[in-house]
């Protein structure tokens, strides 16, 4: 009886042994995070997790240096195309330095969300491709390192042109730059040819020729009563603020402030291609997939993107697309998208990975994926070359360059982009509100 | 002697406690404390506490009324009709007929689906352009042009609340299948030799003896769906126009976009609400039997 009652005893203490060394390993995972009595800030957090594996700035590359590169690409084509530009890069350096890369989906922005939380887990991910609206969060949580003294001293430099150093160091609030510039794209409107043909009309040169092109391209083609071609594919989810800002422009208001009567008028004009069935009725949820299946089946004769479709559209619909830069009214405007990388304050060996970033900045990385996404290079040399001067979507990109901007990079404007501008758009376009005090409502949202 | 015959239950325990602790106490804590912060990640400098301050802007805030509406209306219609199919699936199953085991094994399906692949499908399935419903519907001359079921106001809340009640049917199948291998067959055959009719029997036998099974699974129900975030996200991250964010997709996107304090309070007033729900429910259910 004795011996059955210790034997119960040492099996339950071994189980409960094994539930908390479970439970010491699971909290023990390296999270250095702490909340308790809001008392430490996230900033102080930050750096108490990052103080061990910072380095601050002198070491030189010295024997073999392994750079964790986080990254996502847009298809599978582009996921390669990065792992051999990776591969090629480790093999020809000759400094001893090895990228590792990760891949992670972009997943409509959560990428930018995921890679803020692992960087304030204390993730040890040296450097990252990155967009731009990302940066006020990170500069404030000093996480990003200052790249500045490094591209002083770059022999290629000169290579990128100062507007676009100027619009980094705008993102990060200083005139410290914390990103280096990768590639843009530079929004245009896609157009069918064949759609044009049909509908008697030629490129609009104008704003107003282009509202009015967007209607006659609406069409009913086979007679029943309904509409089979749409004139333009709308984009009112997530990510529809970047072509929905040329309408906005269009009519000479800006994002500077956005309730004025020309931004007004343009909302209303955005509001009635819709109301008027110039759009398909689902554009409040079309996003990017969307549109471009639209277009690419026929049911659009318009859309706007950027050079990083293109290859996919030419597969699908071979010459019958090309495009034209958005055209100018009182006002013109078109998005430069861009994707720079970044090194992170956390990195042991900035130099090595300044290496691997300044390589796909002017280097052969700029060429091979450029050449191979179809993005509008940064680096002016690679400009001026035969492929980009001889494509048709890069011509409309480089013609609209001069005019391309970007929307305000604030602490607000993530979740203004992620919430407030799908809802509040689609609010307006479904009758909720007026065009007047949608514009408020965002105004009021992106400057609080 | 004694006092180790004491101490050694609390030790045995002390294991799981701790990782209770440590998983749902302290996080609930934590929250409670931002809730009363300017908790913003994104200007990590202006932390600060400031006391009733981010309840008193929920209050003023319509987004939280309206979100708070729509998920009374989720959980009501989503358990509610969740319940009713679940209902009359398990009476189903209950029967014998060939290939039962197949059948019930394929009723679960919804419910072992993961939550975003469900959001996923059946938004294809609800496409307005190429999605399969609009397919079927004009197949079937049953409307005459197609249904943007998710891009407009009228049809989106709907459309997701039918998703949900898809994916929870067979829970409370189970459930309730479950419970009705526990009641007695003597009292069915009493009942017949009373002359009661199927209705009778359904109203006066099987629903009574399984009374407890289904207060329980409906509670559970409740909480998990009034906290479901996963089909509504993908499905349509809360749009358009507001018209599917439940309170605890408001409480998604503005955690997602850093405001924790803010996000915080509102998590905090949700499961109060839970709260107010739940234990005057559980009494009423209960109670009676004590």
């Amino acid at each position: 009886m004795k011996k059955r009652k210790l034997a119960r005893k040492a099996a339950a203490t071994v189980m409960a042994a094994a539930m908390a060394m479970t439970a010491l390993a699971g909290c023990s995972s390296g999270n250095g995070q702490s909340n308790s009595g809001g008392a430490t800030t996230a900033a102080d957090t930050a750096a108490a997790t990052t103080a061990a594996a910072a380095d601050t700035g002198s070491a030189a590359t010295a024997g073999e240096v392994t750079i964790k590169f986080r990254y996502w690409a847009d298809n599978t084509d582009y996921s390669q195309l990065m792992q051999d530009i990776i591969t090629k890069f480790n093999a020809e350096n000759g400094k001893g330095i090895t990228v590792v890369g990760e891949e992670t989906p972009w997943d409509g922005g959560a990428y930018s969300e995921n890679l803020f939380n692992v960087k304030m887990g204390g993730g040890d991910i040296d450097c990252a491709t990155w967009k731009l609206t990302s940066t006020p969060l990170f500069v404030n949580n000093d996480l990003l390192a200052d790249l500045t003294p490094m591209i002083d001293t770059w022999a290629d430099k000169n290579d990128i042109d100062d507007n676009i150093y100027g619009i980094m160091k705008e993102a990060g609030g200083s005139d410290q730059i914390y990103v280096m510039p990768w590639n843009i794209q530079v929004l245009y409107v896609y157009y069918r040819p064949s759609i044009f043909a049909q509908a008697g009309i030629e490129v609009p040169k104008t704003y107003e020729e282009f509202l009015t092109a967007i209607e006659k391209c609406t069409m009913d083609t086979d007679g029943d009563g309904k509409t089979d071609v749409y004139g333009f594919g709308m984009r009112g989810a997530k990510g529809g603020q970047e072509p929905w800002g040329s309408f906005i422009y269009g009519r000479g208001g800006s994002f500077e402030d956005m309730t004025t009567a020309g931004a007004v008028q343009g909302m209303q004009d955005f509001i009635d291609i819709y109301t008027k069935g110039y759009v398909p009725p689902t554009a409040t949820s079309d996003g990017f997939n969307e549109i471009i299946a639209n277009f690419q089946s026929g049911l659009t004769a318009m859309t706007i993107h950027h050079t990083g479709s293109s290859a996919n559209m030419v597969t699908a619909l071979g010459d019958d697309v090309s495009a034209f830069p958005f055209p100018a009214g009182t006002g013109q405007w078109t998005s430069m998208g861009d994707t720079e990388t970044v090194i992170f304050e956390s990195c042991k060996n900035k130099e090595a990975a300044f290496e691997w970033v300044s390589y796909l900045a002017t280097g052969e990385g700029q060429k091979l994926w450029c050449e191979g996404t179809g993005n509008v290079p940064v680096s002016k040399t690679l400009q001026a070359s035969e492929f980009f001067q001889n494509n048709r979507f890069m011509k409309a990109s480089i013609e609209g360059q001069s005019y391309a901007g970007i929307l305000p990079i604030l602490d607000t404007t993530t979740e203004w982009i992620s919430t407030l501008w799908p809802n509040t758009v689609s609010q307006a376009l479904t009758g909720s509100i007026t065009a007047s005090q949608c514009m408020q409502t965002l105004q009021d949202g992106l400057y609080q | 002697m004694v006092k180790k015959r004491t101490i050694w239950p609390y030790l045995l325990v002390a294991p799981a406690v701790l990782i209770i602790v440590c998983v749902v106490f302290i996080p609930v804590l934590n929250a409670i404390v931002m809730s009363f912060q300017s908790y913003d990640l994104r200007r990590p400098k202006d932390i600060a506490f400031i006391g009733l301050g981010n309840y008193q802007a929920i209050f003023k805030d319509s987004l939280f009324w309206g979100a708070l509406w729509r998920t009374v209306v989720w959980v009501v219609c989503g358990v509610g009709f969740q319940f009713l199919f679940g209902f009359i699936l398990a009476l189903l199953l209950n029967r014998s007929f060939t290939g039962r085991g197949i059948v019930r094994a394929v009723s679960m399906i919804p419910w072992v689906t993961p939550g975003v692949l469900i959001g996923l499908m059946w938004r294809w399935i609800y496409d307005g352009n190429f999605g399969v419903l609009n397919d079927l519907l004009m197949r079937f001359h049953l409307v005459s042009a197609k249904i943007p079921f998710l891009s407009q106001v009228s049809t989106a809340f709907p459309s997701v609340i039918v998703t949900i009640i898809w994916q929870g049917i067979p829970f409370f199948a189970l459930m309730i299948l479950a419970a009705l291998q526990g009641v007695s067959t003597e009292m069915y055959e009493a009942a017949d030799i009373d002359g009661a009719s199927p209705a009778q029997k359904l109203f006066f036998i099987t629903i009574p003896s399984i009374k407890n099974t289904i207060f329980v699974t409906a509670l559970l129900r409740v909480i998990w769906v009034a906290n479901s975030v996963d089909v509504i996200f993908n499905m349509t991250e809360g749009g358009p126009a507001y018209s599917t964010q439940t309170l605890s997709v408001y409480i998604f996107n503005k955690g997602n976009a850093l405001n924790l304090g803010y996000a915080s309070a509102m998590a905090i007033l949700l499961a109060l609400v839970l709260l107010v729900v739940a234990i005057p429910y559980l009494k009423m259910s209960f109670g009676k039997e004590e």
